[in-house]
């Protein structure tokens, strides 16, 4: 993928997929990496489909549970130089505490990094798309943090108000562009 | 053949062209940046669908004659704004690699 916004938006579109109520796309920076977490609190995957998940190949389209998300995204860590870690607890073994991380490590100084993007459209789309599900995102780069947090906006708006609704999502926008504009 | 030769010669779109007058000599295609830094030639017109600022960076370091854009792929501003300033020829087209590579050879590069 030419930007990273929309790996992001990829795996985050498995953990909706995975029934999450709650989705974490965390963005840490140092001066030379950048890593992505996105977690989530759905369904899980047994250890035999985690093993698969890399694989593009692993089974056919029909049966295939998850889409191309993770074997590009892993491409494009490991195209730094950096790598992709994966843990989950399957819902049918854990039924208190189940779900997944994803954990992947860019090398920013590497020629083949490709560039963020637009993360806030993507993380606007998510919300767009699921407003059901709370998203927690939160961007650390050199000292400065750009958070959002859906489950904060759902106590203050009320549980009637719908977060996709187009002034929600546009004070949504105003607001996370607002924080990296500081 | 000139830059601007042979961009008029396939229309392809301009996005910067600091130095038109510059001769190109044989193509090269691809789009994971590191292999292009390897293997480029000096004078190459080099295709690609990659448009972030690191393709600049590439470019310079290869010296290859140009980049086009293939696909119908747009960069963002300051792309353009940093091939102008580093000296780098830049153009979009509509058409694929393959495509263009072809009418390419047809000119004789």
């Amino acid at each position: 993928m030419k930007e990273l916004s929309l790996n992001i938006l990829d795996i985050a579109e498995n953990s909706v997929k995975a029934g999450a109520t709650l989705v974490q796309i965390l963005l840490a920076e140092t001066s030379d990496t950048l890593t992505l977490t996105v977690a989530d609190n759905g369904c899980g995957m047994t250890p035999e489909v985690l093993r698969g998940v890399t694989d593009p190949f692993y089974t056919t389209r029909t049966t295939r549970k998850v889409g191309l998300g993770l074997p590009l995204l892993k491409l494009a860590a490991e195209q730094t130089g950096g790598s992709v870690r994966l843990t989950s607890r399957y819902i049918g073994e854990d039924p208190e505490n189940h779900g997944t991380e994803v954990v992947a490590v860019f090398h920013t100084d590497h020629i083949d990094f490709t560039p963020m993007g637009d993360v806030v459209s993507t993380i606007l789309t998510l919300i767009q798309g699921s407003p059901e599900i709370d998203f927690l995102f939160r961007h650390q780069r050199n000292g400065s943090t750009v958070e959002l947090d859906t489950r904060r906006l759902r106590e203050v708006l009320g549980a009637e108000v719908p977060l996709n609704s187009f002034e929600v999502l546009q004070w949504i926008e105003e607001y996370l562009r607002e924080q990296y504009q500081t | 053949m000139t830059i601007n030769k042979m961009a008029e010669a396939l229309s392809l779109r301009p996005l910067a062209v600091p130095e038109g007058e510059r001769a190109c000599s044989g193509v090269y295609i691809g789009d994971l940046l590191s292999w292009v830094m390897g293997r480029a030639q000096s004078g190459n017109v080099w295709i690609t669908i990659m448009s972030n600022i690191n393709i600049v960076a590439v470019a310079s370091l290869t010296d290859v004659s140009c980049i086009v854009l293939a696909e119908g792929v747009v960069p963002e501003e300051d792309v353009v704004r940093t091939a102008e300033q580093k000296g780098i020829n830049l153009f979009c087209a509509k058409e694929p690699a393959y495509e263009l590579a072809v009418r390419l050879n047809g000119l004789g590069i």
